[in-house]
């Protein structure tokens, strides 16, 4: 048996502590130690996008980055995103709203993802989102209606703002 | 109507992996690393078959009775691998990582044998097991042999749709548990009913002991209607160690040992007069089966023959339907399981003889599209096809575009798997008005119809209903999501259940109310029994560019589908949408390859080509509306998308190159410019 590690993650802004094996993927510890079952995995190759989180203000596929390196950072994950509020997030409510899901399993990384697009830029175009989401695969549904449910995402975060309230910063451990 | 998705979007789905129980085992498997060896020894292994001596049972769409002994695939590999990825031992942990651990520490022993990988090559091949009289394994002839008249002109082509793997977002996975007398199984599927009924078979034990319940199910494409060795091994050890046993299958695993789709090659002849009437068909259809049965390799052959009139008048046909044994997993039902390569080989015909007569392709499908509903001689019915075609060149707009741009278009039918029926159960208790059909949905939201059809079969709003997974101990029988058929069978099933609950209401109240509904306690079980299989017709228009590095883009992708009743309007684009995409993916990127000793050469879901959003267009889809004889009134939603798009791609890719497009994928060098002297 490795020595395992002492990790500390703010995950939805909750600091989470816990005795890791360093091999443990990022992506496991969400589901399994943080019980996070949101956080789907498809590939373990880094390409179909199911297991992307926001850390550190970043979209990132969980499922190939070790739970020590996030150790020290903020992760969102899609329970966050309407975490404490009633409402759904801007995001979550148009993907419902233009059915931008069927099976739902790509969705919370998609929905993160766009959400990672939107905090970056306003005014999506078509092109953009189908560039931003290249990373996301999805079997179901051709893509439009997500293309559609993030340009009304795009709307609704204008109008609405972010309801996601800042967390406090936290210095990355050197 | 959006409750599921309003859990889905907040990552509260309920998915097989999320699954935890106290004192739960995690499941792994060694796994063959050659296509074709004996096994000398096995070492390090906690499950072999010594212990696990079961066979697979066939279940789900495109499973056939009976069949060899010799051919059915052991859970755990006898004596013989046949496949890379075959599961040869088992290991297991109460941790994952750990159980991945184990797997490296089992030491198996093989003498590698010369794999038998092309289909084309199998029948001149030695037998592939002792004791198989052929690698044959479906060998038969369909329609009547005749004569072509000497005058006719001939197009003779050699068509391959290679194999494609499923590719569900979701992985396979299932949860056992057993409590000394009762087996339950959560399993990501398209039917708990034909997973129970497999289980039943496999692990020789009697259906009452066992329960199966299907959780939210992230994709399936007609994979995750079988039973898969996996799965029996889970449950054996359940029961062995009285713990829960998981088994989540990694996306390599998918792409080596699940059972993908497509695999097949046509050597056809299509005769024609000289004004491009078509008289006859002649030649043979071989699938690439793979080393066992168990998945639909031997419906396969027969059920794409028996389609190869497409939507034509088809005076002659004789056509021979093979089915061969290669060094690969089983071959298996991929969306649209035979009807997608059925015509694709007779459309890629009707476009070569077009070319050959200089006719333009639609002018010749116009000719020969069936003026009235008739029976082909290669068994299946046709129907009346030349009036939608009218239509559909109108509403696809091909007289904006013939001439100006790479247009490719397809005439196709859907055959609907509505055969078998389908089961429905409402139970009202406490207001709260319940359902569970045998059919279990994977992303085509089946809940949203449900409770369009419970609305205005009783007058129940839509928060009142639950529409329950699918569940063995709540519904007696069941069938199962697949070949278009949900639409159909299923909502007919739901609605009349629903009218028998009024009926009850009638004859103890003397009228019906809802108030009454939601006040009393009702429940009743349906079979809807339907032994007919029924049709639909569709259309697709696609234009795309190749440019001097032979890259496609695909520009406008049209379809114009014969829906019936559009019982739920967002999804039926979103499935028909993302159908399409897998159409694209067919013809430009989806393959699962393999080299001369049948090792795979693909090991990621990338590789394996699934497509991303940019490099596909926006979709536009059109709904022609004639209704079914059904109770539903509605037609087949799921599969015409992935059966229409391959052949119109196909032809435009042909127009923008000068390239005769006969197999999918088209391999990218293929389309390279050639070069000028």
């Amino acid at each position: 048996m490795v020595n395992k590690k002492h990790i500390s993650i703010t995950i939805n802004g909750e600091v989470k502590e816990a005795e890791v094996e360093p091999r443990m993927l990022l992506a496991h510890f969400l589901r399994d130690q943080a019980g996070l079952t949101g956080t789907h995995i498809g590939c373990d190759t880094t390409n179909c996008g199911a297991c992307t989180v926001i850390m550190d203000g970043k979209a990132v596929k969980s499922c190939t980055i070790l739970a020590v390196q996030a150790n020290g950072r903020k992760v969102l994950t899609i329970e966050g995103l309407s975490k404490g509020r009633e409402k759904l997030h801007p995001v979550q409510q148009s993907f419902v709203d233009k059915h931008g899901l069927q099976c739902g399993y790509c969705t919370s990384g998609m929905i993160l993802t766009s959400y990672w697009l939107l905090k970056n830029k306003k005014n999506v175009t078509e092109e953009e989102i189908r560039e931003a989401i290249s990373g996301n695969l999805c079997r179901c549904t051709g893509y439009d209606n997500i293309i559609d449910s993030v340009k009304d995402a795009s709307k609704k975060m204008e109008e609405e703002g972010d309801p996601i309230e800042e967390q406090p910063e936290i210095k990355v451990r050197a | 109507m959006v409750e599921l998705s309003e859990k889905l979007v907040k990552g509260e789905g309920r998915f097989v992996d999320d699954i935890q129980m106290p004192g739960m085992l995690y499941l792994g498997f060694a796994r063959s690393q050659y296509a074709r060896a004996r096994i000398l020894r096995i070492s390090g292994a906690q499950l072999t078959h010594k212990e696990v001596n079961f066979d697979i049972a066939e279940v789900g769409e495109g499973a056939t009775e009976g069949g060899s002994e010799l051919l059915k695939h052991p859970v755990l590999a006898k004596d013989y691998a046949g496949y890379v990825g075959q599961p040869v031992a088992a290991v297991y942990s109460d941790d994952r990582y750990v159980a991945e651990d184990l797997i490296d520490s089992v030491d198996i022993e093989y003498e590698p044998m010369k794999a038998i990988v092309d289909p084309e090559d199998s029948i001149s091949r030695e037998e592939m097991y002792p004791g198989v009289k052929s690698n044959a394994i479906v060998d038969r002839y369909f329609g009547d042999d005749f004569t072509p008249d000497s005058t006719d002109i001939v197009i003779e082509r050699k068509m391959v749709n290679r194999r494609i793997a499923t590719n569900p977002i979701e992985p396979r996975g299932v949860v056992a548990a057993y409590d000394g007398n009762k087996l339950t199984v959560w399993v990501s599927t398209q039917s708990a009913h034909a997973i129970k009924e497999g289980l039943s078979e496999a692990l020789k034990m009697e259906p009452d002991r066992i329960r199966v319940v299907q959780v939210d199910t992230g994709g399936a494409f007609g994979l995750k209607g079988g039973l898969f060795p996996e799965y029996v091994v889970a449950c054996y050890l359940a029961m062995k160690e009285k713990r829960p046993v998981k088994w989540i299958e990694t996306r390599r695993e998918h792409l080596l040992a699940s059972r993908p789709g497509r695999g097949a090659v046509a050597k056809l002849k299509l005769f024609a007069k000289k004004d491009g009437t078509i008289t006859g068909l002649k030649g043979e259809v071989i699938v690439d089966n793979g080393a066992f049965t168990g998945g639909s390799g031997e419906f396969s052959p027969i059920f794409i023959v028996k389609q190869l009139a497409g939507a034509y008048h088809l005076p002659n046909a004789y056509v021979r339907a093979l089915s061969v044994l290669t060094n690969k997993a089983p071959q298996g039902p991929y969306r649209g399981a035979g009807r997608p390569e059925a015509m694709y080989f007779i459309e890629r015909l009707m476009d070569g003889l077009a070319d050959k007569l200089k006719m333009d392709p639609v002018e010749l499908r116009l000719r020969n599209a069936a003026t009235e509903t008739y029976t082909s001689p290669l068994g299946f019915q046709v129907e009346k096809s030349r009036p939608f075609l009218e239509s559909a060149i109108r509403e696809l707009n091909y007289e904006k575009y013939k001439g100006k741009e790479n247009v490719g278009f397809a005439l196709l039918i859907l055959y609907h798997a509505t055969f078998g029926g389908e089961s429905a159960r409402i139970k009202v208790e406490d207001g709260k008005v319940r359902v569970w059909t045998g059919g279990n949905a994977h992303g085509q939201r089946h809940d949203v119809f449900i409770k369009t059809l419970l609305n205005e079969e009783l007058g129940v709003s839509e928060d009142h209903v639950e529409v329950m997974k699918g569940d063995t101990d709540m519904l007696a029988e069941g069938v199962g999501a697949w070949g278009s058929r949900s639409s159909m069978v299923l909502s007919s099933a739901v609605i009349v259940a629903a009218r028998k609950i009024r009926e009850q209401i009638e004859k103890k109240q003397g009228k019906y109310t809802v108030q009454a509904l939601l006040a009393g306690k009702w429940d009743h079980y349906e079979y809807f029994n339907y032994d007919r299989m029924e049709s639909s017709l569709g259309a697709n228009l696609v234009t795309a560019d190749v440019d001097d590095y032979g890259r496609v883009k695909v520009k406008d992708c049209l379809s114009y589908y014969d829906l019936g009743r559009v019982l739920d309007p967002d999804n039926a684009r979103g499935q028909n949408a993302g159908g399409a995409v897998q159409g694209i993916g067919q013809v430009l990127s989806e393959e699962l390859s393999f080299d001369e000793d049948g090792l795979p050469l693909i090991t990621s879901i990338s590789d394996a080509g699934v497509l991303s959003a940019d490099l596909v267009p926006r979709f536009d889809i059109k709904f022609h509306k004639s209704e079914s004889p059904l109770p539903s009134k509605a037609k087949g939603v799921g599969e015409a998308p992935t059966i229409g798009v391959p052949i119109a791609l196909s032809r435009a890719i042909e127009l923008a190159t000068g390239k005769t497009i006969l197999e999918t994928p088209i391999k990218p060098e293929y389309l390279l410019p050639v070069e000028k002297e």
